[in-house]
């Protein structure tokens, strides 16, 4: 029974993981990526490639992939996002952020392999140590670090002041002399580096599997929905929900049911309180 | 203007010899299946096009909708032994009633969230797929039916889809152009507008789903037929991406465009074997291509370098008051 707590804790924080990136993206741009699941997938990827294959020690593989995670935030700004802006179709970038979302899925998987392969363990440890097993712990303090660490940018540094004023209004702030081009760029990138730090921690639960980009795009969304969209907060705990009810789900129903569950619960929160547990009430244009 | 409507109606013919007459001119037995593949797609997408190209709902969902057909053709026909048209239409009937479920969050959830939505819809029809290996085989799948004589041959089949794929062109060029077309525009360019000058919203969104998921029911069942074993491998997610990027590339609120999107798309990786290696990758960076380039999409592209050709001529309609008329009026009025 605690394994099975353990374990939807430790799914749900990163789905919570994936959850805050979006919501860091979200903020300067009020862009949801499709990507946010494949940063993840690139830092899982990555951490397993650097260590299995080029045998580095794991703090160095852990910089490799947030640096990998980093370019790719980047890359999905400049490519994606800005022209896509720019041009202010509503649709536009879902579509871009999808394909750039598959492109960078396919690459993978004709250059990594379509298996999912292990990934090495960071911490010397046992493998009997059950509940105590780092690769439960291991994501849910990863995302506490990236919520703790998230709260504090926001709240003391230049930087994060104005992601906050151009979440309230992009355009006041580029009044006031933000270059709100350059700010968006940074949110891309740090939401890179976040996902990555939380693929790479998550990596020895989820494996260094090629299609998890979907599943983690689709599970932190759901967090992030029923959490409510632009509260860090909410998506810890949507999260940890959703994680802790597809564990016990499979526990009781078994596994073929997971994805079916965690929707089930989505629409029902979208139908009882369409903004989230915690999300501001967006008022619906006219 | 009479000119276009001329070489429009010669292309038609020209196009319906080449359909009709492909057959005897195809070099094998593949390239005969690959056109009744490209039928079979086109059914869907036609339906799915109303949906995305004109309601602009963006659903990426509907390859849930194919999965769904397929298996029931092959349970209804296969397991059961039902007539394959009544199981046919028994798909279809399915798909339509799916397609209204599916067609139910676009009516409260904005764009980013429906698209979750209907992913996930593929997601989990995948899931009860394999979930119940009793009904559907589970991960080792099920026998697709052939249809009876004359269609049994690949010749036969490839009548057969092609005629459905011309029905549902036809249903769909008549929709497109008329009434319902245009409050599927008004739809997409802008919902308050539409509901302030009279278009029912609620029930002309959920007609192009009905629609599109009867269309995605007979698809269903032709490709059931058609690759005459069904896995739940076939229908991966990736799948529904390309009936998307079809639609995306050919142009949003044209039919010819995603036609060609479909023809272009399914033949292209066959011919050029070093794409059909790279496969979805090429579909992903096609997509980001067009989505920035040309977001109108190729079919819009073709119709600005026309107009570039022969400009079209502006008519020039003077509002002229018919004055005679107008004394005779007030004449009697007085």
């Amino acid at each position: 029974m605690t394994t099975v707590l353990v374990t939807g804790l430790a799914i749900g924080m990163l789905y919570a993981a994936i959850a805050l990136v979006y919501n860091v993206m979200f903020s300067t741009s009020k862009v949801l990526s499709m990507t946010t699941g494949h940063i993840a997938m690139l830092g899982g990827v990555f951490g397993a490639y650097f260590m299995q294959v080029l045998q580095i020690h794991w703090v160095l593989a852990l910089a490799g992939s947030v640096v990998v995670g980093a370019a790719f935030g980047a890359l999905t700004e400049v490519l994606a996002v800005r022209r896509v802006l720019q041009r202010s179709d509503e649709h536009l970038w879902l579509l871009s952020t999808l394909a750039l979302a598959t492109t960078v899925q396919q690459g993978v998987g004709l250059w990594w392999g379509t298996e999912p392969k292990p990934f090495p363990r960071l911490i010397p440890q046992d493998f009997s140590a059950g509940i105590a097993d780092q690769k439960y712990w291991l994501p849910i303090g990863a995302a506490i670090l990236i919520a703790l660490g998230l709260d504090q940018f926001y709240r003391r540094t230049m930087y994060g002041k104005l992601f906050i004023a151009m979440s309230e209004d992009a355009f006041a702030a580029r009044a006031r002399g933000v270059s709100t081009d350059r700010v968006r760029l940074l949110s891309f990138v740090v939401s890179g580096v976040l996902g990555s730090f939380a693929g790479f921690a998550a990596g020895q639960l989820t494996f260094a599997f090629f299609a998890l980009g979907h599943v983690l795009t689709l599970s932190g969304f759901i967090a992030l929905a029923v959490g409510g969209l632009g509260s860090n907060v909410g998506a810890l705990i949507g999260g940890a929900a959703l994680g802790l009810l597809s564990a016990f789900a499979s526990y009781y129903f078994g596994g073929e049911y997971q994805q079916t569950i965690a929707v089930g619960v989505l629409m029902l929160v979208l139908l009882l309180k369409p903004e989230g547990l915690l999300g501001a009430k967006n008022v619906r244009p006219v | 203007m009479t000119g276009a409507a001329h070489s429009k109606k010669i292309g038609l013919v020209l196009g319906a010899l080449l359909v009709v007459t492909l057959p005897f001119w195809a070099g094998d037995q593949y390239q005969l299946h690959l056109a009744a593949l490209i039928a079979v797609y086109w059914i869907l997408v036609a339906g799915l096009n109303l949906v995305v190209g004109f309601t602009g709902q963006l659903s990426v969902g509907h390859v849930g909708l194919l999965s769904i057909s397929a298996y029931t053709f092959a349970i209804l026909g296969g397991t059961l032994g039902w007539n394959p048209y009544l199981a046919m239409v028994a798909a279809g009937g399915l798909g339509g009633l799916c397609g209204l479920l599916l067609g139910l969050p676009s009516l409260r959830l904005p764009g980013f969230y429906f698209a979750m939505a209907t992913m996930a819809f593929a997601m989990i029809v995948n899931e009860l797929v394999l979930a119940n290996p009793q009904l559907t085989g589970g991960g080792i799948g099920l026998p697709g039916p052939a249809f009876p004589a004359p269609f049994d041959t690949p010749a036969g089949l490839y009548y057969l889809v092609a005629a459905l794929a011309a029905g549902v062109t036809w249903l769909t060029w008549n929709i497109a152009r008329r009434m319902w077309g245009r409050a599927f525009i008004s739809i997409r360019d802008n919902p308050v507008a539409a509901q302030a000058v009279g278009v029912p919203v609620l029930r002309a969104k959920l007609s192009a789903f009905v629609f599109s998921g009867v269309t995605a029911g007979f698809a269903g069942s032709a490709f059931a037929s058609l690759q005459s074993y069904i896995t739940p491998d076939t229908f991966v997610f990736e799948l529904s991406l390309f009936f998307f990027v079809c639609i995306i590339i050919g142009g949003r609120g044209s039919l010819i465009g995603p036609f060609l999107g479909v023809v272009v798309l399914t033949a292209l990786p066959e011919m050029a074997a070093p794409l059909a290696k790279l496969g979805n990758l090429f579909y992903g960076v096609l997509l980001l291509v067009v989505v920035l380039v040309v977001p109108e999409g190729i079919g819009r592209m073709l119709e600005l370098i026309g107009e570039r050709i022969r400009p079209r001529v502006a008519r020039h309609e003077a509002v002229k008051p018919d004055l005679a008329r107008l004394t005779r009026v007030l004449a009697e009025q007085a």
